[in-house]
């Protein structure tokens, strides 16, 4: 069995940061029950496709630099690209330390943006337990550690973001995760979001790095959303080829909540995304949207679980991969009707596009159904561009290469248009049309 | 302005051009006309450059030049234009973005700068207008949803903003009713120049009573076996493909 001293005691070491008593108790707990597992191998399920991807050595088991949290600047934040160069509400975290002289958000009556050490006992309390729930939605199997508990076991600080019932932020929040490689390691960034009901956030997680060190990743968000709440998320990953990126995103959605989530990225060596959505209350809805794009060597792993808990709850799923080169793209959806979720209306679609023979995809639906009156419809689709498109565009002119780079877009276009913010848009625009030109080149 | 020569095509491994000659000059307006399975399609597109069908033999040369020699987007560039008879349908993409990427790759040929957004939105409506398509059509992905004929029509259009040297129209007429057929024709007789070539392919006479060719060619197993002034169309009206004996179940008016 593989293990590593990515798990071992070295993480019981004691956060660089004051954390409140409930986080620090917490993070003993997780670090010592990592002691029994193993990192997940080709035989763990549900990393049947990425254990070989994962590559974790002792070194990466070091924590990255803390950058002091009251430097007068962020150092590196000015060399990065980030979407957030106007947004009124910006949050920053290097290496999962947030950096308050680096952030910008405004105070609004009903909303309460805090670092884990600025916690008091109270608000320490409940960001631990929405942690500790987010951990424990997804058990580990077979002795192996799932992605949160690592987290959970090694977070350095964190944000805790409540909304109080009705308080509606109308610009989007950005959190702007930075990660800084001058020497192989770790961070551990954890966001949690309390929606008090009928609150209204739109949180978007611009994932950056700079350096070139082999490093990891991992993060943990948390939403839970009560009564009547919308609450949106976005992800945008535009890390480098050295970066290791597994996150997990948890939602907890109570009665008439909304919930979106929109996912772009293309940064990485490897990216994993775990996202697991509970509608626990009647009349919930959740719509998420992914795309995933893949190059080089690229090996991109998400699995979304929907679990409709309650009755008469919506679930609308589109995920789109694209691969190119010898690249990898994983999908695994899956969709679980509780016994008393009657009405349940549940719908996912995921469709694939293989750019050369020597790329990967594999997707695997699973419905897992225990109510009777359920409505729910599951579709994978995989196939490479068509030869008669690209002759129509190259019949006007278009070159071949910028035929295929049209086209490629145009399989994820309706999902990019759908993401709320005009600047995260662009930048994904931008982005994907960048990487599809060298995608292309490259053939 | 084209010269075709002895051209032989296949298309995976079937024979289907056999020996086609043709001479059009600029200014010209020439119908080919055939039944079913003829070669008309094929010619099209080998002349557009589609990589599916194979030349076997023989020449074509536009303005001298070995256009056999060109890549498809080389001979777009060049100005050969193909209105096809099944134009592709591509969701994602915006006709409004398909179209100003193709007359940009074409300005940026001739050494023209780009056309800016605000620009080509006004160039492209007023073309619209001109096929009678709603300037609501640019916004929708390439042909989308589109019926028979509003396709057709975003293919003149298409014709209209690229300018094209020499126009292919293939079976342009077909799966349109009355009306659309006169609004294809007007956009056609538009693009009539001193400068430009046409050949119009079609299977059925009564787009000609639009647009009135210099020349009518008949094609039959991939020969051209008759040629001939308008007058030739009509008489292929009146007496059928079996005049030329030709057997063609498809052609009873």
């Amino acid at each position: 069995m593989k293990s590593a001293s990515i798990l071992s005691s070295a993480f019981l070491q004691s956060a660089g940061q004051a954390l409140p008593v409930a986080l620090l108790t917490l993070r003993f707990d997780k670090a010592s029950a990592l002691a029994d597992l193993v990192l997940p191998t080709r035989k763990t399920e549900n990393w049947k496709y990425s254990a070989r991807h994962l590559k974790l050595t002792d070194d990466m088991a070091n924590a990255l630099p803390l950058i002091s949290a009251n430097a007068a600047n962020n150092p590196v934040g000015s060399s990065v690209n980030t979407t957030a160069n106007n947004a009124d509400y910006t949050v920053v975290l290097v290496n999962g330390v947030v950096q308050p002289l680096a952030s910008n958000y405004p105070t609004l009556e009903g909303l309460s943006i805090q670092r884990f050490s600025d916690l008091n006992e109270d608000d320490a309390v409940l960001a631990a337990a929405l942690l500790d729930k987010s951990i424990s939605d997804q058990p580990a199997k077979s002795g192996s550690v799932n992605l949160s508990q690592l987290n959970g076991a090694r977070f350095e600080d964190g944000l805790l973001i409540q909304l109080k019932p009705g308080t509606v932020l109308e610009q989007p929040l950005f959190v702007i995760h930075h990660t800084t490689a001058s020497h192989s390691g770790s961070a551990y960034p954890c966001i949690l979001v309390a929606a008090g009901s009928n609150s209204q956030l739109t949180l978007v997680e611009d994932y950056v790095s700079s350096g070139d060190c082999s490093v990891m990743v991992n993060t943990a968000t948390e939403f839970s959303i009560a009564d009547g709440a919308n609450v949106t998320s976005v992800r945008l990953n535009t890390e480098g080829q050295n970066v290791q990126h597994m996150g997990t995103t948890g939602v907890r959605q109570q009665r008439s909540s909304r919930f979106q989530s929109h996912s772009v990225g293309f940064g990485g060596t490897l990216r994993r995304h775990d996202l697991h959505v509970r509608l626990e209350g009647e009349g919930a809805e959740c719509k998420l949207n992914g795309v995933v794009v893949t190059r080089g060597s690229q090996h991109y792993d998400n699995h979304t679980t929907i679990e409709h808990v309650a009755a008469n709850c919506n679930s609308q799923e589109t995920y789109r991969n694209i691969a190119a080169d010898k690249s990898h793209a994983v999908f695994n959806g899956r969709i679980h009707i509780h016994q008393d979720a009657q009405k349940s209306n549940a719908n996912m679609s995921n469709k694939n596009l293989l750019l050369t023979s020597g790329a990967e995809i594999d997707t695997k639906p699973e419905l897992e159904i225990y109510a009777d009156d359920v409505l729910c419809a599951h579709g994978a689709t995989i196939g490479q561009l068509d030869k008669q498109s690209i002759f129509y565009l190259v019949s006007r002119g278009l070159s071949p290469h910028d035929a295929k780079v049209l086209l490629t877009m145009a399989f994820i276009n309706e999902l990019v248009d759908q993401i709320p913010i005009e600047q995260v848009r662009t930048t994904a625009n931008i982005g994907l049309n960048q990487f599809f030109d060298q995608a292309f080149k490259e053939v | 302005m084209l010269s075709i020569k002895n051209l032989h095509a296949s298309v995976e491994d079937k024979q289907i051009l056999n020996g086609i000659n043709l001479e059009i000059a600029a200014g010209e307006v020439h119908a080919i006309m055939g039944p079913n399975g003829s070669g008309k399609s094929t010619l099209s597109q080998v002349l557009a450059g589609n990589e599916a069908f194979e030349v076997t033999e023989g020449e074509v040369t536009l303005n001298g030049d070995n256009l056999l020699n060109l890549a498809t987007e080389q001979r777009a560039r060049e100005g050969v234009f193909l209105a096809f008879q099944y134009p592709v349908e591509i969701p994602g993409v915006s006709n409004l973005q398909f179209l100003r990427t193709a007359v940009n790759a074409m300005r940026k040929h001739h050494g023209s700068d780009d056309m800016n957004a605000a620009e080509f939105m006004k160039l492209a409506k007023e073309v619209s207008k001109q096929v009678d398509l709603d300037p609501a059509f640019l916004k929708r992905g390439v042909n989308e949803g589109f019926s028979g004929g509003e396709k057709k029509r975003n293919e003149i259009m298409q014709a209209l903003l690229l300018q094209p040297r020499l126009a292919i129209l293939d079976e342009t007429d077909s799966g349109l009713d009355i009306d659309a057929l006169k609004v294809v024709a007007d956009g056609v007789n538009a693009l009539r120049a001193p400068d430009r070539a046409i050949i119009m392919i079609t299977h059925y006479q009564r787009l000609l009573d639009h647009i009135v060719p210099d020349y009518v060619h008949v094609l039959s197993e991939g020969k051209i076996i008759k040629s001939g002034g308008p007058e030739l169309a009509l008489e292929l009206e009146a007496k059928g493909y079996g005049w030329l004996g030709i057997n063609d179940a498809a052609v009873n008016h």
